[in-house]
């Protein structure tokens, strides 16, 4: 499914946090976003999955405003931070709710928790701790789980790889590539560590003060280019020129 | 010394900033003026204290004898009551310093520095400061009618022993709180005390007056007292030093799994779920469950009125207790509706499902408990069959009416409910709406009963009761269709709120 942003803009006072004129992501492509902190990565994303209302513009999924139409809630799975997380449930009663909701029959949710056996390295089933009493680590796993659970067209994924044990990090970009080869999902995914995100995204866009300010094909050169820009910024040469 | 100051400094800011003091100004504005009123009346009770005193009639004692000091000895007589009344208080209400001294633990400040601010903080505990205002006006007094060393001698006294209690209690409640012999131990003496003033085994009041007569006879018996003070101090701070490591601070965190209940929720299809997945949290935190288990305790309140004589044939009294008995549960639970769920509400909003089938799930959960009260209290009848007709309308009426009222003000700018806190004197999440909720809540049935004795009698007036709560029942759908409108309009805003809290 086709993403959009169009004159999305959201501001906090006189603060900007986004201000994004015109995003295309056609479907199936594996988006990257980076920035730093406070460049509005998690605002955009929040706007996308209608959790802040922007202040002018919009966020389309499959050709629908987020904010008009709840339809992209059946075909969209995301994992931003723990407030997508039920604290007071098992991690396997988190997921039966989870498949509940999106009618996948019990046979086959144990396939699908079986496929993230890799990720979760016997350390979330068949264990006695409630998700609210997991590691940061292992709270991360089971959030990202239920987002890829349903038969999602779209993911959504803020700082996928940040908390996870180096492993994981591994076994989780090789999950994520196998969704756009099997099933072509569109993916969003935001993070800090340039070298995962440019070997998963084959497009990365840059963002700062809110403003989207690179737009990238990934290739042989893209991390060595994102590495040098980010060593610029902040060293008071001129953010645009710095590339 | 200087880094106690910056800690006092930095545990104000914690206080100020916490989102108790950001709530709305109407409710600070209403806690302000019950505490006001509050301190007013103790205040007064103070003053007057030696008036009251002076007018309780007690035999054999001569008010020419003792001159001035006659309305203390008769204070005196009494004081063992108020300290043991004030220890029990103590025990049920005051809350163990709470200070997360996590973040300092690893810096460079002495462990002693911070044990010592833990202790010394709760100085101004309001457990303590009660006394010093009910008392204060006495103690002027007390001054104004007695040789200097004399009143010397007894108002600090007096004081040492409120903060004796003060010091003994945190220690005995920390010990207890690990130790459960501690709590039994307590129990046991506390029976035997009981005990041996129900027989009028020892004369309770005679022991006061020597004990309490004697500090201001022999004055210096105060610093025997301040003593005893310092060592509770002492021996507290002993054990707090002893024993600040984290895993000893922080309790151990046991994963409560347990969750009694089948899946019959699961044949009403992703609403039951949803409402499974309610009873679970209920179940799995400490203040929900409290709500719920009092809910039970409730279920009783209605053996205060209905085989009682006096009340026979009150149904104002009837219909108020059978309102809390069907409604305990939605009233109490439902008045924090979404704020419960403010630990993970980008979750309610994301997931796949709709904000109708949502607010079905919350009234098929106020459905079953409320039918569960009524289904349990149908013994009641034993008591007259009248008594059962009122409950039944009243549920009616709960389920009907009140259950969507409590929808509707539970959705109202709602505040995230930190759950693993206790209830008992628990603020948090408390708004206007809350209190607002109570005025329909109670107030809308004994309207509908009044109304009702205008045309008919009082069956007649209590079956309009359950007429009402038939008609709103009919209208469940508009209503949860109007209120999934309503939160979908507010949904930015209380996800932004949750998010900030």
């Amino acid at each position: 499914m086709e993403i959009k942003f169009s004159q999305l803009t959201k501001k906090y006072g006189d603060y900007t946090a986004v201000a994004v004129e015109d995003l295309h992501i056609p479907s199936g492509e594996s988006f990257g976003l980076v920035g730093n902190n406070g460049a509005g990565k998690t605002t955009l994303f929040r706007c996308l999955i209608d959790l802040i209302e922007p202040d002018t513009g919009f966020a389309m999924i499959d050709g629908k405003s987020t904010q008009e139409s709840e339809q992209w809630k059946h075909d969209t799975g995301s994992y931003l931070d723990e407030n997508f997380l039920v604290g007071h449930l098992l991690p396997e009663e988190y997921f039966d709710f989870i498949a509940s909701i999106n009618g996948i029959r019990e046979t086959d949710l144990k396939a699908r928790l079986q496929s993230f056996e890799p990720l979760f390295n016997d350390e979330i089933l068949g264990g006695k701790k409630l998700i609210r009493d997991l590691s940061k680590g292992n709270q991360k796993k089971v959030g990202i789980a239920a987002a890829l659970l349903a038969d999602i067209k779209v993911l959504v994924l803020d700082e996928p790889f940040a908390n996870l044990d180096p492993s994981t990090q591994i076994r989780l970009k090789e999950l994520l590539k196998q969704l756009k080869h099997d099933r072509g999902v569109t993916m969003l995914i935001s993070s800090h560590d340039l070298s995962h995100v440019t070997d998963v995204c084959e497009r990365i866009v840059l963002l700062e003060k809110g403003k989207l300010i690179r737009d990238i094909r990934t290739s042989a050169d893209t991390l060595r280019d994102l590495e040098a820009y980010f060593a610029q910024v902040g060293n008071g040469i001129g953010q645009e020129e710095a590339i | 010394m200087k880094n106690l100051l910056q800690i006092i400094a930095l545990d104000w800011k914690g206080s100020t900033r916490s989102p108790i003091c950001h709530r709305k100004v109407i409710v600070n504005v209403f806690l302000a003026l019950t505490f006001i009123y509050l301190i007013g009346n103790l205040l007064v009770l103070g003053i007057f204290l030696d008036d009251i005193l002076i007018k309780v009639p007690i035999d054999g004692v001569d008010y020419q004898t003792y001159g001035p000091s006659f309305v203390l000895r008769r204070l005196n007589r009494y004081l063992i009551y108020y300290f043991f009344l004030d220890f029990i208080v103590r025990y049920f209400m005051q809350k163990l310093p709470a200070m997360s001294i996590q973040p300092y633990l690893h810096l460079p400040i002495r462990k002693s520095s911070l044990v010592h601010f833990m202790l010394v903080k709760t100085v101004w505990s309001p457990f303590n400061l009660v006394h010093l205002i009910l008392l204060g006006p006495f103690m002027v007094e007390v001054f104004d009618n007695l040789p200097l060393s004399q009143a010397l001698g007894w108002v600090s006294g007096i004081i040492a022993i409120v903060y004796f209690a003060n010091y003994f209690l945190l220690f005995i409640k920390r010990t207890s709180e690990v130790d459960t012999r501690v709590y039994v131990g307590l129990l046991l003496s506390l029976a035997l005390l009981v005990g041996l003033h129900w027989y009028d085994m020892v004369d309770f009041n005679a022991i006061s007056t020597r004990l309490f007569d004697a500090l201001f006879l022999q004055p210096w018996l105060a610093t025997v007292v301040l003593l005893l003070l310092a060592v509770a101090y002492f021996i507290n701070f002993k054990y707090l030093k002893g024993n600040m490591y984290l895993s000893r601070i922080s309790k151990v965190k046991r994963a409560e799994v347990s969750y009694v209940g089948a899946g019959i929720l699961s044949r009403f299809g992703l609403v039951g779920r949803l409402t499974e997945l309610e009873f679970k949290f209920i179940w799995r935190n400490k203040r929900p469950r409290s709500v719920f288990l009092m809910t039970i305790l409730f279920l009783g309140y209605g053996l205060l009125v209905f085989p009682q004589d006096e009340y026979a044939g009150n149904y104002l009294m009837y219909i108020l207790f059978s309102i809390i008995i069907t409604g305990m549960f939605m009233l109490n639970y439902g008045q924090y509706l979404l704020g419960w769920e403010g630990t993970h509400f980008d979750h309610v909003l994301t997931r796949n499902v709709s904000f109708k089938d949502y607010y079905m799930s919350k009234f098929l959960l106020f459905a079953v408990v409320s039918g569960a009260a009524m289904i349990l209290s149908t013994p009641y009848a034993y008591f007259g069959t009248e008594i059962l007709l009122v409950l039944f309308s009243v549920f009616l009426f709960n389920l009907g009416v009140n259950a969507h009222i409590v929808m509707f003000f539970g959705s109202m700018n709602p505040k995230k409910i930190d759950v693993t806190q206790g209830t008992m004197f628990n603020w948090q999440g408390a708004g206007a709406a809350q209190f607002m909720l109570m005025i329909p809540g109670l107030g809308a049935p004994l309207g509908l009963y009044g109304l009702g004795l205008l045309f008919w009698d009082e069956m007649g007036a209590v079956a309009l009761i359950g007429v009402a709560g038939l008609l709103g029942l009919a209208g469940t759908r508009y209503w949860i269709q109007m209120l999934a409108g309503w939160l979908r309009k507010q949904r930015y805003e209380i996800s932004n709120d949750f998010r900030n809290q």
